[in-house]
């Protein structure tokens, strides 16, 4: 009996000096500026230079839910443990940013910390933005303060459920994995590689979505370090961002010219944009300057494979063209292609340039996470609206096709036309209807009558 | 003694859950596909209709033969290049393999006809019919009624309805023929909403977009290339309807198509502008409507 109070009292001992070292981290480890300067939010090119920087940043993506306000919030991510909201980052005083000193801002964006010292999950990537110049975070302060509309909108709790909910531990995760850092430029690369490398690692924060996360939910890599997992691809919300790399299932079949149209237009002659990379575009890089986006094409040219991973894409030769044009349904796959996808898709799996996508040499097709050519079969995707194109176009969701049907046509596809990839089981198509089924719910406030003019 | 009856249970109910963890994922599946209502010649409900699958053709006995029907209705031009002169196919304006409600499915077809139809002032049969669309829609020669081509068209058409008997129909429309007459259209209008929302595919000026064969991705919608003035497709009250609940396509997630629903002024607007374009004559055209007036928005 002595020994079990021996050692609930020390599991108690301990407990409260883990939280109140917890507690003490905002303070030392990411406190506020000391001599903050003074920002003339009022001057109207640093403004100008503010809302470039906070479209790079793509503040609005994430702080915005569809159907809401600019910058109001209210959007859903899921994580394992429950779905988070993003927050009103508008001026508002009461509800927003209002009373934000810049030192309050410069904290928040980039050490994640928020005035009243509580730590900011990780959803905000504060470790991409650390590396952000004075200069850019300053002009995007004076955007936000002056620039944006405010909008009275409280914030949403989040459904992590108690004990999880509770925010202080997430100071030893800042601790941990969100080490003060500076942008170190490469003296193997040239300056336009560099640039390219700043804005992926930083501003643009490519890995947030593209890099794996480790044990503790964190990017596995913030810069091109000998690991090769920056920017080797990751699941989020049932969705693959793939690998951005320069090695075969990333961007080794995409010319800069390629990737630079990509992210200009949401579009190429072969491929589109869905799923959170529409919104990317839609919002942030189709007002990328050209130099800009050029840069970061060539920086990710420069990424070296992942060790152990094909430098080259090496595709087979086509057989399903001829098979398909031929009428050689034989197989449940060929048959349910020819009936729910070859309308758009062709025979030929070449789709229609910039209206339908190929499938044909399409690197999300043959990527070694099939993810995103699930989910995107089974819930539909958009392509961003831009004002390279007239018409944004839509895949429908296939959702009311069976397991069974979507995993044998998702393979024939997969193995078609040369594409050569892992085998997609009905099993797998069933997990992806549980994350579709459960894909966070966003919060919009119901619109007043005061609203309809 | 105890520690062996907990590990036991618990090697039970661990490997329990973990088995209906898997089953109950394999059962996680697509719900049931709403049911249309079958109704017989009183126009009573008696049945349940739901489109046959597409990997249900391959355990049907005339598989060959309803699979070629499939490729002709798809691929109409390509493989039947005596036959069409133009760069239809069945399927240009027969939505989703015709099992498309409202998007001129063949789902009643075979069971529909023969039928009198008010433009030839008789009653025509499936054969007739159907060459009807390759002289008129596909500008080109009928096929011989009794060829391999006209048959498999037709097996395609009778296993969407397999499972209806004789004097059922599934309770549907084929159109929606609203009364167009009722909007007056302004085609200048129409033009704006081509340009915004049919160009991308069709072209800016009507003419289509080809794939690498040469075969058409999208049909012209005028010129030498399109229907003939004697489709009904060319003809306002039959294009509006089929406008406003299949064009555009691929712009929302709703299946089949990624449709819209446009409004109905919105589709005589653009069917305004698009039908009455310079497109093939129609010799046959003095054989229409025999002893009756021709209707208003023929082009003849």
């Amino acid at each position: 009996m002595k020994a079990v109070k021996y050692l609930v009292a020390m599991g108690l001992i301990g407990f409260l000096l883990i939280f109140a070292f917890a507690k003490s981290v905002p303070y030392w480890f990411a406190p506020k500026m000391e001599n903050p300067p003074q920002v003339d939010i009022h001057n109207p090119a640093l403004i100008a230079k503010g809302e470039y920087y906070a479209r790079v940043a793509d503040c609005v993506a994430c702080h915005t839910a569809p159907g809401g306000k600019p910058f109001a919030g209210g959007l859903g991510m899921q994580t394992p443990l429950g779905a988070i909201y993003s927050t009103n980052i508008t001026p508002d005083p009461t509800t927003g940013i209002g009373n934000y000193s810049y030192a309050d801002f410069e904290r928040a964006v980039r050490r994640g910390v928020r005035p009243d010292h509580t730590a900011l999950y990780p959803a905000m990537p504060f470790v991409s933005y650390m590396i952000a110049k004075d200069e850019e975070i300053e002009a995007m302060y004076a955007y936000f303060m002056s620039a944006v509309e405010p909008v009275q909108q409280a914030n949403q709790a989040s459904t992590i459920p108690w004990p999880a909910s509770m925010r202080w531990p997430v100071s030893l995760w800042h601790l941990m994995y969100a080490q003060p850092r500076e942008f170190q430029p490469n003296p193997n690369r040239t300056a336009q590689e560099n640039h390219g490398a700043y804005l992926v690692e930083g501003l643009a924060h490519c890995g947030a979505c593209h890099t794996p996360r480790g044990i503790g939910f964190q990017e596995k890599a913030l810069y091109d370090d000998t690991s090769g997992n920056f920017l080797a691809g990751s699941v989020l919300e049932g969705w693959f961002a793939k690998s951005l790399r320069n090695e075969g299932v990333g961007l080794e079949t995409w010319s800069n010219a390629d990737i630079v149209e990509f992210l200009r237009t949401g579009r190429t002659d072969i491929t589109a944009a869905f799923g959170s990379m529409a919104e990317v575009v839609e919002h942030s890089t189709q007002y990328f300057t050209a130099p800009d986006l050029e840069a970061m094409a060539a920086y990710l040219s420069s990424l070296a494979p992942k060790p152990g991973r094909e430098a080259t894409w090496q595709p087979q030769s086509d057989t399903t063209t001829a098979q398909l044009r031929n009428g050689n349904f034989d197989s449940p796959g060929a048959i349910i292609y020819a009936q729910e996808c070859a309308a758009c898709h062709r025979m030929d799996g070449m789709g229609a340039p910039r209206v339908f996508p190929a499938l044909a040499g399409n690197s999300i097709v043959f990527a070694e996470d099939p993810s995103s050519m699930i989910q995107v079969t089974m819930a539909g995707g958009r392509m961003p609206h831009t004002e390279h194109d007239t018409m944004a176009f839509a895949m429908p969701g296939f959702y009311h096709l069976s397991n069974q049907d979507l995993a044998d046509v998702l393979n024939f596809i997969r193995n078609g036309w040369g594409n050569h990839g892992s085998e997609i089981t009905p099993r797998d198509i069933a997990r992806m209807r549980k994350i579709v089924d459960n894909a966070p719910q966003h919060f919009v406030p119901p619109a007043q009558e005061a609203d309809y003019e | 003694m105890n520690k062996g009856f907990i590990s036991v249970v618990l090697l039970i109910a661990g490997s329990a859950s973990a088995a209906w963890a898997m089953y109950s994922n394999s059962f996680y599946d697509a719900p049931p596909t709403p049911a249309l209502e079958v109704v017989n010649a009183d126009g009573e409900v008696v049945g349940e209709y739901r489109a046959p699958l597409a990997r249900d053709i391959l355990s049907e006995e005339n598989a060959e033969d309803i699979i070629y029907g499939m490729r002709l209705l798809n691929e109409t031009s390509r493989l039947l290049p005596d036959n069409v002169g133009n760069g239809l196919n069945c399927n240009s304006c027969h939505m989703a393999q015709g099992k498309r409600p409202l998007g001129a499915p063949y789902i009643n077809t075979v069971g529909d006809y023969p039928k009198f139809m008010p433009r030839s002032q008789a009653v025509l049969d499936l054969t007739q019919r159907i060459n009807g669309c390759f002289r008129r829609s596909m500008n080109g020669e009928p096929l011989p009624d009794d060829s391999a081509e006209m048959h498999a068209m037709q097996a395609y058409m009778a296993w969407l309805a397999k499972d209806l008997e004789p004097g059922q129909r599934v309770n549907i429309e084929n159109m929606d023929y609203f009364k167009v007459g009722q909007y007056t259209p302004d085609p200048v209008r129409g033009e704006r909403i081509y340009s915004q929302q049919c160009a991308a595919c069709h072209g800016q000026n009507g003419e289509g977009m080809k794939d690498q064969f040469g075969d058409y991705i999208f049909p012209a919608l005028w010129g030498d290339e399109s229907f003939n003035i004697g489709a009904g497709m060319a003809r306002l009250s039959r294009a509006a309807p089929f406008v406003k609940h299949n064009m555009p396509l691929g712009v929302s997630l709703h299946a089949p198509l990624g449709q819209i629903e446009l409004s109905e002024q919105d589709a005589v607007d653009v069917s305004a502008y698009f039908t009455v374009k310079p497109r093939p004559d129609f010799p046959d055209k003095i054989f229409d409507w025999p002893g009756v007036p021709n209707p208003p928005d023929s082009r003849y």
